[in-house]
């Protein structure tokens, strides 16, 4: 790899916890999270010439770990219906829905937590970068690559798929 | 049920999922490896290009006495790694293994000798048959081997090594179902490399051709699937 540009590495480097959470949220496996997140960082320094200064580095990063999620670790048929924003009534079968064969999953800690995890794809990300990141709305968009009529609609659903299954969790 | 749900407001949820989602900060040897993986080996100084041209010459002499010279080490450590695991597996082609054990009954033993602990292990299927296993000391570690052939023939070796600083290589990975380990070829032997944790792992075969490349794959996944290494210290 060419030599990357220091100041641009320290930068990027600074958002490697937020990467890191989005990564477990997604793979929900740390080894998987680890090469996620290492990937994702090795993409960016390769194509930092790409970076526009000035415009948010962080997005820019999520938008990369959720594309090299996508083309890698998620199952490529998509047999689910997909709704008017994109996402499909349930979660697609991803690499860690399969039976438990490769190494422990991570443990739940709340309600809240694991409500998250049942979310699908879509509606999970959305809310870790709106909720939980504070990404603004337009820098969600970017990632997701969607207008932001769809994050907002996507941010409405998800809240209310993560409230059912919270009801479910609290009359259990 | 850790808690209970009361407030549905959007706003309040949103507050929630700030405020108490847990937080997964990475782990130490993460920042390490990227910023190793984003470092150049070394930058030429000016001098070192004629230097070079002039050393270049001086080894077209030498290539006439090439097959005398010893063997380079390779600068990658991945290379150097793979090249370890392949004479280990050309050594159990020739010689077999130097303690042929059962699995699992020989896992108490090999995680003492070996300093590798596996929590599950591929004992062989229809396709694959267990030969032997083995602690193994490649690159100054001590690792373990199990070696497999198929019906075919084809000897397989899985070697797990303590690799905590091992950066697979991006360029050479290939997606296998949900994995993505790397291809290495050395001495007309193709190897997959992967990491479990802070395990390094490698499957070596004669298996280089294409279509032999496709059954390496199958057995990348049926090893990959049941086998888990971990640091046993």
């Amino acid at each position: 790899m060419a030599m990357v540009d220091p100041d641009f590495q320290r930068q990027a480097l600074q958002h490697l916890d937020a990467l890191y959470n989005f990564a477990m949220y997604l793979t929900k496996r740390p080894p998987d999270a680890d090469d996620l997140v290492q990937e994702t960082y090795l993409r960016a320094f390769r194509f930092s010439h790409r970076f526009q200064p000035g415009t948010h580095l962080r997005a820019w990063l999520f938008q990369i770990l959720r594309n090299t999620f996508l083309t890698f670790y998620r199952v490529r048929e998509r047999e689910t219906a997909v709704a008017e924003d994109g996402v499909p009534d349930w979660d697609p079968p991803m690499f860690h829905d399969a039976p438990e064969d490769d190494g422990p999953t991570l443990e739940a800690h709340t309600d809240l937590e694991r409500a998250m995890r049942r979310l699908p794809e879509e509606f999970r990300t959305v809310l870790l970068l709106a909720e939980v990141e504070g990404l603004p709305l337009e820098e969600v968009a970017r990632v997701m690559v969607c207008p932001v009529g769809t994050v907002k609609s996507r941010i409405f659903r998800a809240k209310e798929r993560l409230r059912g299954l919270l009801r479910d969790y609290e009359t259990k | 049920m850790s808690e209970r749900f009361d407030d549905t407001s959007d706003e309040m949820l949103g507050r929630r999922l700030h405020a108490e989602l847990h937080r997964h900060a990475a782990p130490a040897r993460l920042r390490v490896s990227i910023v190793e993986a984003a470092t150049p080996r070394s930058r030429r100084p000016m001098w070192l290009m004629p230097m070079l041209s002039a050393a270049a010459t001086a080894m077209v002499l030498v290539l006439a006495v090439m097959p005398v010279l010893p063997r380079i080490v390779p600068a990658d450590p991945v290379q150097r790694y793979v090249r370890a695991v392949v004479s280990e597996h050309s050594r159990a082609i020739m010689w077999g293994a130097r303690h042929g054990e059962v699995l699992p009954t020989a896992l108490p033993w090999l995680t003492q000798e070996s300093g590798i602990s596996l929590n599950r292990v591929f004992v062989g299927d229809e396709r694959l048959e267990f030969v032997a296993a083995e602690p193994v000391y490649l690159e100054r570690q001590r690792g373990v081997a199990i070696h497999y052939k198929d019906t075919d023939g084809h000897m397989i070796s899985y070697v797990a090594l303590p690799a905590a600083g091992l950066t697979v290589p991006d360029r050479e990975r290939v997606q296998i179902e949900r994995w993505r380990p790397a291809l290495v070829r050395d001495s007309g032997f193709a190897s997959w490399v992967w990491k479990q944790g802070d395990v390094g792992c490698f499957l070596v075969s004669d298996m280089v051709s294409s279509d032999d490349v496709e059954r390496f794959k199958e057995y990348f996944v049926r090893i990959r699937v049941a086998t888990e290494p971990v640091p046993a210290y």
